[in-house]
């Protein structure tokens, strides 16, 4: 306790020389932490939204349906599977089937490719906000033979509200699949790709153009939060470990997404390292003039009987000390800075560049923790590197000549 | 003058600890500006080599119809005409017709959309870099019917493997479905998954064939021997074929023109972060080292040194330790730079996971003479800023105080 005291004295017996030196790392985690966040925040909204419409957190498929993205790999969902899905683990929040697949999509004399979407909008709308998106009309209705287009896909095609689009395309084992929907919306999809190609209608509509009664390519599964999400998949691994159905989490469904992410993230880390490499240089030499200053002060402390090692724990609790400041007023700082420049709104051709490749023109800023306290640890590391000159020095120190100098 | 530059150079090694390291905050400033724009700069050049190469070209020319559809029935009226007029334009290095449109693949999995490109074999080699890219099997001029190359990653959705059959379906110029069947006679793998999964390439002549209106091409590529000459040569083109869309790499990819209009902002961001962190090592560093020396000061004010040769002799000693740091700092700098441009730097350390998708994390420094001069001539004037306010409160020493002192 009284080294705590003694170290926080010292600190301040010279003011700006310990404002000075936090300064310089609180700068240096300002700088770390918002260049990754930046980085980041576009690639966890693009993994939220991908997540949210396209894969669930958690989803369950047939285990051949993996390699074999194919109808007949589709798995039988009834009232049973549902229950037994829902009371493997109380932390599942919402499920919702899916039935997906290509086909072709045409008016009278033009086809397109398709990406068919059945669902059950009644639980749909419990993961994802599609119905905001949707520009004109209204959704479809259960049992129905009615679509939603996409925008993009609806412009190629030239139809409109109320027109007919014919969907042709193979359903179950080879069974062929043709049946003319009435369109009854339109929908604007924030996915480029999806937005060019994706068509959605009832569940029970799909199943019947596809000869796939009661099945389902995927069935979706939210946990009440995204932290739960390798919780949630281990229950159901275990409930479901005699049956054909394989869990997938995420991060397993979308691995492209998550490498391009390292890809773009291994620059700012490099720059971290680099900057910090430059304020720890000015740090030890803080700490090594410090030290040179105070010899004589160590050397009276020495010969009045003070232990080396204990003025060495001194000294180590000032680096600390002086390093904690700095990390904590870094991140702190940088999360003010964040929480006021969140999300930056592009404009200009920058603006159309990102809307060109299927974003919103806005960079969100990340919070992820992680980020946080790695620069803890990189400041930790520097302090303790740092002190090595001072404890090298406490214990070669000669008592008679530092009380001369 | 010389009295203080040998004061001043005395003074600098009396204290060689802290000099000492000064100096290593300069170089390692240096050194670490000069790297990391370095790298930065090297990044940028390889992804837009790589675009331009592998896919982009420098010029490409549409029926403008084509770009907003894919059908095959906006095809270029002029092609011969282009042909012939970029065969005898001097600034072309290379140019390659394809014949395009969207379509389906059908395999014995499942169904999907793809980009369907008839490709010329020959020109396509000379035009871009595109084979390069193949990881598997043959290139289109091999002697089997029907060639067509697959991305790795469609493959494996389809479980195609080379040798395997598939179907592709597109519509004709007069909107029938028309379907023929490919053998696979290679795959490819570009630096990007999702191209990969909605690209397929085919010869054109095969396609041409399908397609049954004789030779009709949708798309030419034009690799120029210098970029900078691309907008001349589009203005060139574009008064002699008013009705064809011609565009320049800029406008073709507006992601590349991000990348290189933004990555000169990223550099000054980047580069003023370091010197910031470099002045403040230098600051904190003189403050303590003019607060040790004060009654030194105090003693030569008193003895009657006048303050303006004081202040000069503080500052030459910064100058000249800034000029010892600056040198070090090249050198260090530039044996780093060498190091890494023959061997590239692998940022792979830097990413969690691993690189599953084959992702090229080398990255081969480039930097310019001028990008180096910045960086020194910031590197000076940063360090002798941090110095300037020590020695500023220096020189305002009062010697009474200061020789009371210690």
């Amino acid at each position: 306790m009284m080294y705590l005291k003694l170290a926080w004295r010292n600190l301040w017996r010279n003011r700006r020389r310990t404002l000075i030196t936090a300064g310089a790392i609180v700068f240096a985690v300002v700088a770390a932490i918002v260049l990754q966040s930046m980085n980041r925040g576009s690639y966890e909204v693009m993994i939220d939204r991908m997540v949210s419409f396209g894969t669930g957190y958690v989803q369950l498929q047939d285990y051949r349906y993996q390699n074999e993205a194919s109808l007949d790999n589709a798995f039988y969902f009834d009232e049973t599977l549902r229950n037994r899905v829902l009371a493997s683990d109380s932390r599942i929040q919402h499920i919702a089937p899916r039935i997906q697949t290509f086909m072709l999509a045409a008016n009278e004399t033009s086809t397109r490719g398709a990406m068919i979407f059945g669902m059950d909008l009644h639980h749909e709308r419990k993961f994802n906000q599609i119905e905001d998106f949707l520009q004109e009309g209204r959704f479809f209705e259960s049992g129905r033979e009615e679509v939603v287009v996409a925008e993009g896909l609806a412009n190629r095609l030239e139809l409109a509200i109320g027109d007919t689009l014919a969907l042709i395309g193979q359903g179950r084992f080879g069974m062929s699949a043709s049946g003319l929907y009435l369109i009854t919306g339109i929908l604007r999809h924030p996915m480029m790709e999806m937005n060019n190609a994706a068509v959605f209608m009832p569940l029970d509509a799909a199943q019947f153009l596809l000869s796939a009664d009661d099945h389902i390519t995927a069935l979706l599964i939210q946990p009440e939060s995204a932290r739960l999400t390798e919780a949630v998949a281990t229950s159901l691994r275990n409930e479901l470990a005699e049956t054909e159905l394989a869990v997938y989490t995420w991060p397993e469904l979308l691995p492209e997404i998550l490498d391009l992410m390292e890809m773009d993230m291994a620059m700012p880390r490099l720059l971290a390292v680099i900057l910090y490499i430059v304020i720890g240089f000015g740090f030890w030499g803080t700490v090594l003039t410090m030290t040179m200053e105070r010899m004589r002060e160590f050397g009276v402390l020495i010969s009045v009987g003070m232990k080396r090692l204990r003025l060495s724990m001194v000294i180590l609790l000032e680096t600390l000390f002086i390093s904690s400041i700095g990390a904590l007023g870094g991140m702190g700082l940088s999360w003010i800075i964040l929480k006021l420049i969140d999300p930056i709104h592009l404009t200009g051709s920058a603006a159309e560049t990102v809307l060109e490749m299927g974003f919103d023109p806005v960079i969100p800023m990340s919070f992820a923790p992680d980020m946080f306290y790695t620069q803890a640890f990189f400041v930790f590391i520097i302090a303790v590197v740092v002190f090595l000159f001072p404890l090298m020095k406490i214990h070669r120190l000669n008592v008679l000549e530092a009380a001369r100098s | 003058m010389k009295t203080l530059f040998i004061l001043s150079w005395r003074n600098i090694w009396r204290k060689p600890a802290r000099s000492g390291v000064l100096l290593a905050a300069i170089t390692v400033g240096l050194w670490a500006g000069v790297v990391t724009v370095g790298l930065i700069n090297g990044m940028m050049h390889q992804r837009v080599t790589y675009l331009l190469e592998s896919e982009i070209t420098h010029l490409q020319l549409h029926q403008p119809d084509f770009l907003k559809e894919g059908f095959a029935r906006y095809f270029l009226p002029e092609h011969d005409a282009l042909a012939s007029a970029l065969e005898s334009d001097e600034r072309v290095a290379a140019f390659a017709s394809r014949t395009i449109t969207d379509g389906m693949i059908q395999s014995t999995v499942k169904t999907s959309g793809v980009r369907i490109r008839g490709i010329q074999p020959d020109r396509e080699r000379e035009t871009t870099t595109f084979h390069r890219n193949l990881t598997e099997g043959e290139y289109l001029d091999s002697p089997m019917r029907n060639p067509v190359l697959i991305g790795e990653k469609l493959a494996g959705d389809h479980h195609i493997q080379v040798g395997d059959r598939i179907v592709l379906t597109f519509e004709n110029t007069r909107n029938e479905l028309v379907s023929g069947l490919f053998n696979v006679s290679g795959l490819f793998r570009s630096a990007s998954a999702n191209y990969d999964e909605v690209n397929v390439f085919v010869r054109a002549d095969d396609m041409n064939r399908l397609l049954g209106v004789g030779t009709i091409y949708h798309e030419i590529g034009v690799l120029l021997h210098e970029v900078e000459d691309a907008p001349a040569v589009a203005r060139n083109l574009t008064g002699e074929f008013p009705s064809t869309s011609i565009r320049t790499w800029r406008e073709i990819s507006p992601e590349l023109t991000m990348i290189v209009e933004l990555g000169g902002v990223t550099m000054v961001i980047i580069t003023a972060i370091i010197m910031i962190a470099l002045a403040f090592g230098i600051l904190n560093t003189m403050l303590m080292a003019l607060f040790e020396r004060m009654r030194e000061i105090g003693m030569l004010v008193s003895i009657g040194m006048n303050r303006a040769r004081v202040f000069g002799m503080l500052m030459l000693e910064s100058a000249l330790l800034t000029l010892t740091g600056v040198a070090a700092g090249v050198a260090l700098a530039l044996l780093t730079l060498r190091y890494f441009s023959e061997r590239g730097m692998n940022l792979e350390v830097f990413a969690d996971g691993a690189a599953q998708l084959g992702w090229d994390y080398h990255i081969y420094p480039v930097i310019s003479a001028s990008d180096f001069g910045v960086m020194m001539s910031v590197v000076v004037v940063i360090t002798m800023l941090a110095s300037a306010y020590p020695a500023f409160k220096g020189v305002r020493v009062n010697p009474l105080d200061a020789a009371k002192d210690a």
